[in-house]
């Protein structure tokens, strides 16, 4: 098996190599999602977006802790019990009498806070909650890049083309734009056309669905000594 | 990937922050506008008073307490139930097997092979490579068939396209050896590992 791993790893790699016919190829391998399994398609469509598993943590381990309260003074007034923290009775009064008994300013911060935590949990569930993820083609199986892993490989190819350190290089990469800010070393003139052309390129052999378009921006001031 | 149950996670989060909401603004209108106190007083006055009126109603014979208590207690009891159960379908759906099939032709039995022999089969042929940080395989179930996660963690300045490549070339070995295709998805992150590592200088 390993003997023939390795052939087949060494022609893709000169495949990928060889730019656009490789790009061609596995574009049109993901025109017939069949070849990838019959639910690739719903697979894609859940790893782009957030689950919310952390979130729904969150809001269960909230309701529990109310629910748990609510449960032991409950249980405790079942029994008969002297109440733990505050009799339920007492408690209703209160709540009723509630502008009064309480220090407006701690009255509408307590208000505001959970206001917010509200609204924390009804975005979360509303938005679409897309992840900071693209995909490529590829004829086999499924594939799903982080944008910071597009962003470092981007920086590498544009770091050559501009001749500058890894330092002076940061790309931002986001759904559908991609903006390179390249810090030119004082002294030695960074072509922009050679920077956008080299990225252009890298993005044309990776085909990230959905293209981001690029933006290359070199700083006027330089760095120096480096 | 895994069966994590996202449209109820969008609706039980909907529901707790709408709560969250009226009553944080509930509570912020009380104490700002002086107007909505005697409302308040009003409506919750009369809530409580149905309710305390149903409390005395409901009284055990013996005692003076109201049975209905012991009933909020057990209905809490079920919601904490509920929740430590929606908790635990968080994540699910790993599986054991990667094959498992009747195609043994006139035979009876059934072919399995488990998921181990994907997983350690790809993971020794990607430990050898230099521009990985990590990788981890799994297997989960997607609507009862087998599919596989590889995880991929690239040093910095690695390009997806050409590792997704390679990879893609080994699950092809991988489905010559295993006799079946299935669904595999390759999940090119980072994590804490490459993300402190050194820049690859030469590939």
């Amino acid at each position: 098996m390993n003997n023939a791993t390795d052939v087949r790893s060494n022609g893709s790699r000169a495949a990928g190599n060889g730019g656009s016919g490789s790009a061609a190829d596995a574009l049109a391998g993901a025109g017939t999602p069949d070849s990838r399994g019959a639910g690739m398609r719903r697979i894609l469509d859940r790893e782009t977006r957030s689950s919310r598993a952390g979130v729904s943590g969150i809001a269960a381990v909230l309701v529990i802790i109310l629910c748990g309260y609510g449960l032991l003074e409950a249980a405790v007034r079942a029994i008969g019990q002297p109440p733990w923290l505050i009799d339920p009775q007492t408690a209703a009064e209160r709540i009723i009498a509630l502008p009064q008994g309480m220090p407006p300013l701690l009255l509408g911060v307590i208000g505001a806070v959970t206001a917010m935590a509200g609204l924390f949990f009804l975005l979360n569930a509303v938005l679409p909650g897309r992840r900071a993820r693209h995909l490529l083609p590829d004829p086999r199986a499924g594939v799903v890049v982080d944008d910071e892993v597009i962003a470092s490989a981007l920086a590498r190819r544009a770091r050559l083309a501009a001749n500058v350190t890894q330092e002076q290089v940061m790309v931002i990469v986001s759904q559908r734009q991609v903006t390179v800010n390249v810090r030119p070393t004082s002294g030695v003139p960074v072509s922009e056309n050679a920077v956008l052309a080299a990225v252009l390129d890298e993005l044309r052999e990776m085909a990230p669905e959905p293209m981001p378009e690029v933006s290359v921006n070199v700083a006027t001031s330089g760095v120096i000594g480096a | 990937m895994n069966n994590t149950p996202r449209t109820l996670n969008r609706i039980l989060i909907g529901i707790l922050g709408l709560k969250l909401l009226f009553i944080g603004l509930l509570l912020v209108l009380l104490a700002t506008v002086p107007a909505v106190a005697p409302w308040w007083h009003q409506w919750s006055a009369g809530v409580w008073n149905g309710m305390s009126q149903l409390f005395r109603r409901t009284t055990v014979p013996g005692r003076g307490e109201s049975w209905l208590w012991a009933v909020i207690a057990l209905l809490l009891a079920v919601v904490i139930a509920l929740m430590v159960a929606w908790v635990a379908q968080q994540g699910k759906g790993r599986s054991g097997l990667i094959v498992a099939e009747d195609d043994a032709g006139g035979f009876p039995g059934n072919v399995r092979i488990g998921a181990g022999v994907a997983e350690q089969a790809l993971r020794a042929a990607l430990a050898e490579r230099q521009d990985l940080a990590g990788a981890t395989v799994a297997t989960y179930e997607i609507r009862g068939e087998p599919a596989l996660k590889i995880r991929l963690q690239p040093r910095h300045g690695v390009p997806p396209h050409l590792l997704a490549a390679d990879v893609s070339a080994l699950v092809e070995a991988l489905d010559a050896v295993v006799g079946k295709r299935i669904p595999v998805l390759i999940h090119i992150g980072v994590g804490a590992r490459s993300r402190f590592s050194r820049a690859e200088r030469v590939r």
